[in-house]
């Protein structure tokens, strides 16, 4: 599954980039419309003011708006009891997979496995509800994190603190019409059903498990087992 | 010595740093003589403003196209344009259809089956029957 909980950390870096690319793209549409003049001038343009394309205002944490119907059904954040636990042989193990770039992640949304490397695109094969393009989602349930020789299988699943994988929605995508034509037994009327799915593109922004410092740094533990 | 491009070294993955929205443009045409363009027309008046001020990376033009039904298209980064004819819709309907056109990815309709399309390498490698620690033969 998925969180928006760590939504605001993830928009550090991108949100400047956002702004430097959207920036240059009006710069190009004012200098469109500037050139072919239309037929009808409005007079405040309707293609305004450069603005970050981002989903800033749906990561407002639901807790703030509690009476909002639509905010009830949002993910809660992961409240964690106690800290990230390392054994031993996690901490001695850990370097050879984090220094070996680049990583895969498998990981679960609906029970679903994902094999997912950075820049990959997804086609989902639902249309996620209560999404926009340009949000950025936290995928934090995962099997196995690994590198070309090495890999980190969670039983069922790794531990979201262990690894950061996030994704962008880049909008949706639909499926060519499908006409299927039903027959019944003995009688000469061929019923036609129509359906034409939708569904979430995502792009994979990047896949980074973390090293034992950064753990021990976030404020993990680490337990002796032979004691 | 033959003249020689220049060799792309990265290819362009929108998304994974900077995000833009692949809807460029968006056109509404309408007729004001024809009663398939009434809630076009209506949709013009009192939505699409709202609509364009939400989506400011979108360029909207709104022109007559006089004895024709009323159409939207869409013009995306890829090059690749859509066209969604919206005669006798109602403003609500039309609404819809801008949306649908302001989050499609341009590209044309296909049926896939894998979720997954990556550029990258096979982090993994290509399994080799001579490697790895396989038990019997």
């Amino acid at each position: 599954m998925f969180s928006r909980t760590a939504l605001a950390r993830a928009f550090a870096l991108p949100v400047e980039q956002c702004a430097h690319f959207s920036v240059a793209r009006a710069c190009l549409h004012s200098a469109a419309t500037a050139s072919t003049t239309t037929t009808t001038q409005p007079q405040a343009p309707l293609s305004a003011t450069p603005r970050v394309q981002t989903s800033a205002p749906s990561t407002k944490p639901p807790a703030s708006a509690p009476l909002d119907p639509a905010s009830l059904k949002k993910p809660v954040a992961p409240t964690f009891t106690k800290p990230l636990e390392l054994n031993q042989s996690l901490l001695s193990q850990l370097p050879n997979l984090t220094s070996q770039q680049p990583h895969y992640i498998i990981s679960h949304l609906h029970d679903k496995p994902y094999l997912l490397t950075q820049g990959d695109q997804i086609r989902l094969p639902f249309l996620m509800p209560n999404v926009k393009p340009g949000d950025v989602l936290r995928f934090n349930r995962a099997s196995v994190l690994g590198s070309r020789e090495f890999s980190l299988k969670g039983a069922p699943y790794v531990d979201e603190r262990l690894y950061e994988c996030r994704v962008r929605v880049m909008g949706v995508d639909s499926e060519p019409l499908r006409i299927k034509e039903k027959t019944k037994r003995r009688r000469r009327h061929v019923q036609q059903v129509r359906s034409k799915h939708k569904y979430t593109l995502l792009r994979v922004m990047d896949v980074k498990i973390k090293t034992a410092e950064e753990l021990l740094q976030e404020g993990a533990v680490v337990v002796d087992e032979t004691a | 010595m033959p003249v020689q491009g220049i060799r792309t070294v990265t290819a362009a993955r929108n998304g994974v740093g900077a995000f833009i929205l692949q809807c460029k443009q968006l056109d509404f045409h309408y007729c004001d003589w024809a009663g398939s363009s009434r809630g076009m027309v209506a949709f013009l008046k009192h939505q699409l403003p709202a609509f364009a001020k939400a989506n400011p990376q979108i360029e909207i033009r709104v022109s007559p196209r006089p004895h024709k039904h009323p159409v939207i298209k869409g013009h995306y980064i890829n090059g690749r344009e859509k066209a969604i004819c919206v005669r006798n819709l109602e403003p609500e309907q039309i609404f819809n259809k801008a949306n649908l056109l302001k989050e499609a990815s341009g590209e044309k309709l296909k049926r896939t089956k894998k979720p997954i399309t990556s550029l990258n390498e096979s982090v993994r490698g290509i399994w080799s029957p001579y490697h790895g620690g396989f038990k019997s033969v």
